[in-house]
């Protein structure tokens, strides 16, 4: 009986033991399969719930002027959010947050219990510093609200240059002006970096290195002069108050460059502020509006076939007294003249003069003349939103078209088209495109360097000879100002020299021209034998007074403007310095 | 043997001090560049803020009156951002 006490306790204790050991085989199965067979994937598992990416945003980059005054730049400043599921009562929220950041508290318990599953809600972006004081002062518990770090753009120059810069919507993309074009350059690259949390979701410790380091936005040059911006911006808002038309622009030129020292239109907006702007203003005219050129566009004809030889500079054209049938049409001069040479026909600002001359020239040559002076097609300007203008091809030309193009008629421009011509014959001919942007900081480390990588490549087209280009500029572009319908933008220092023109525009009631309703601009420039700025205004419809020609609406204002930037660039002055006692 | 024990026994907790001194430190200094991090990224803000108001102050449309009637002295710029060829 013993024995088989002792058979059945040795079999017992062999199927414990065996139990046993395969308990402990299964124990370290599973434990080979955590630690060696499936350690790594186990590993990223636990790595991805302590720790998460957080991005790390990109300060956008700063916008100054050629001299390096700040246009544009970014703060960092706090937005408030909600987390609607822990908030029981949306109304008492309401009622604490709402006044103190000037929103309607009913409005948002509404948008609380509308989202009141959500765990975050956006309640304010972009807190100024004493709401963002004010929220904390409330000492709400923290699983209801919390402050998240945003961007904002500020432009410390105000209203200056607004249609330039354009402005930043809500989530920091570049709307309008540079800040659009420009906007990989400005906008920068996020960074990523790795924050250790504890089960309850708490950041414990941040890692050290970033997985990817932020690249802030770079800093961009523009070439406007923020000063010469201010002379031009103040004698258009006088403009509008003293003429009350619904649009003006002006813009400032280095001809030498095609430098873009100043452009700015009118209605403006402020970029600070852009709320309750009105349609109108959001408008950059200068690139955006076209317009017939009228009198201003005469300076290329006349060019243009002196250049070809197609007249001779000394030569003469008789004027009819005012008036000439040219096929069913008659043109009138606004005074008559009889024997006009073709300084006197610029200076006059004939229409019958320049009617003849475009006879003499026929249609092929006043349509190659106005390609090649850029009209037609866009200037190349960094600026979104620039037109084209308007020159039709050469097949819908006709005989009225050989009386209209030579003064200004049958074709559109923009007045940054315009200026850009007249640019090129203040600089011996040679057609450049607008620059408007000079650089990133960082490619103009070196100041003394021309040449920056990434500044914007000009095209450059040589239009006429320099020596017709200095010609029209110094004889009949001179004559207007000294004598012809640009006296009133004389100025006692310098040899200015300039164009007048008075377009009528078009009236859909009668599909013909309007009688009242005028687009008077003037171009002008100094020092005549060396130009070193050029200076386009332009009045869209005024409507005090009667006098609506570019010599009494537009002409004071360019020269104001012009005087002011040459003072500004220190250019030396024209007039002969009076002696001194010494005789010297 | 009891003393050979001691040692051994000593030897570790010395060796397990060191290491809990040593990780405290680590984690004292990384708590410091933490700190340092947030100094910078607040006095950049600061500074940001601070050239801003700056640039607001002394723009142009503020100062050009004072200017012109010589009531401020003109100071030309003494590096000039871009040079013409001709100067």
């Amino acid at each position: 009986m013993n024995r088989s006490v002792h058979r059945e306790t040795d079999r017992r204790a062999l199927t414990i033991v065996t139990l046993l050991a395969f308990f402990a085989l299964v124990i370290g199965g599973r434990l080979v399969q955590l630690q060696w067979i499936d350690r790594l994937a186990f590993s990223d598992r636990a790595n991805r719930q302590r720790t998460f990416i957080e991005s790390i945003a990109a300060r956008p980059g700063d916008i100054v002027d050629r001299n390096g005054r700040l246009m544009a730049t970014t703060i960092s400043v706090r937005s408030l959010y909600a987390n609607p599921a822990h908030i029981a009562d949306a109304a008492q929220f309401a009622r604490d947050v709402a006044p103190l950041l000037n929103l309607d508290a009913d409005r948002l318990a509404a948008r609380l219990k509308l989202n009141r599953k959500k765990q975050f809600l956006w309640i304010k972006r972009r807190l100024t510093e004493q709401q963002e004081i004010d929220v904390r002062a409330l000492k709400m518990p923290a699983e209801r609200w919390g402050f998240r770090r945003e961007f904002l753009r500020r432009y410390p120059q105000g209203q200056l240059a607004a249609h330039i810069l354009g402005l930043r919507g809500i989530d920091g993309d570049g709307r309008g002006g540079v800040e659009q074009t420009f906007e990989s350059v400005l906008r920068g690259t996020d960074g990523e970096r790795v924050l250790v949390r504890d089960a309850r979701g708490r950041v414990i410790d941040v890692e050290t290195e970033p997985v990817r380091p932020a690249q802030h936005g770079r800093t961009v040059v523009l070439s406007l002069d923020a000063v010469i911006q201010l002379y031009t911006e103040r004698a258009l808002d006088r403009v509008m108050q003293e003429w009350r038309p619904s649009s003006a622009c002006a813009i400032v030129i280095d001809p030498t460059t095609c430098d873009v020292l100043a452009m700015a239109s009118r209605p403006a907006f402020d970029p600070n502020n852009p709320v309750d702007v009105l349609p109108a203003a959001w408008k950059n005219t200068a690139i955006a509006s076209m317009y017939e050129p009228g009198s201003t566009f005469k300076p290329f004809i006349v060019a243009w076939a002196v250049d070809q030889q197609i007249i001779s500079r000394d030569e003469t054209f008789n004027c009819e007294r005012g008036a000439y049938r040219m096929g069913r049409r008659i043109l009138h001069d606004h005074h008559p003249y009889g024997q006009l040479s073709v300084t006197d026909i610029l200076v006059k600002s004939s229409n019958i003069g320049m009617a003849k001359i475009g006879e003499r020239m026929t249609n092929r040559s006043l349509y190659e003349a106005a390609v090649t002076f850029g009209f037609g097609r866009r200037t190349g300007t960094e600026l979104p939103g620039e037109l084209t203008g308007v020159v039709r091809k050469l097949s819908k030309w006709n005989r009225y078209s050989t009386g209209s193009i030579p003064m200004g008629q049958e074709l559109a421009v923009t007045p940054l088209q315009l200026i850009t011509a007249h640019a090129a014959l203040a600089n011996g001919g040679k057609l450049l495109s607008p620059r408007l942007v000079l650089g990133d900081m960082e490619a103009m480390e070196d100041f003394g360097r021309r040449s920056m990588p990434n500044a914007t490549t000009q095209v450059v087209t040589q239009t006429v000879g320099a020596e017709t280009a200095t010609w029209v500029v110094a004889g009949p572009m001179r004559g207007v100002v000294q004598r012809g319908t640009g006296k009133r933008a004389q100025l006692p220092d310098f040899a200015v020299f300039g164009k007048s023109g008075t377009a009528q525009k078009h009236d859909p009631a009668t599909g013909g021209y309007s009688s009242n309703r005028y687009v008077c601009s003037f171009v002008c420039g100094a020092p005549v034998d060396n130009p070193r700025a050029l200076v386009l205004v332009l009045v869209d419809e005024p409507t005090i007074g009667t006098s609506h020609y570019g010599g009494t609406v537009a002409a004071p204002a360019a020269s104001r403007i012009l005087q002011k930037t040459l003072l500004h660039l220190r250019v030396p002055s024209d007039a002969p310095r009076p002696r001194t006692a010494s005789g010297r | 043997m009891y003393f050979r024990f001691g040692s051994a026994l000593v030897l570790v907790v010395l060796i397990s001090l060191a290491g809990i001194a040593l990780e405290k430190r680590n984690l004292e200094l990384r708590r410091s560049v933490t700190r340092q991090r947030f100094r910078h990224d607040v006095l950049h803000d600061a500074h940001i803020r601070l050239r801003l108001e700056t640039q607001r102050l002394g723009a142009p449309a503020r100062t050009i009156d004072a200017l012109e009637s010589g009531e401020l002295r003109v100071e030309p710029h003494r590096k000039p951002m871009v040079k013409r060829d001709d100067q």
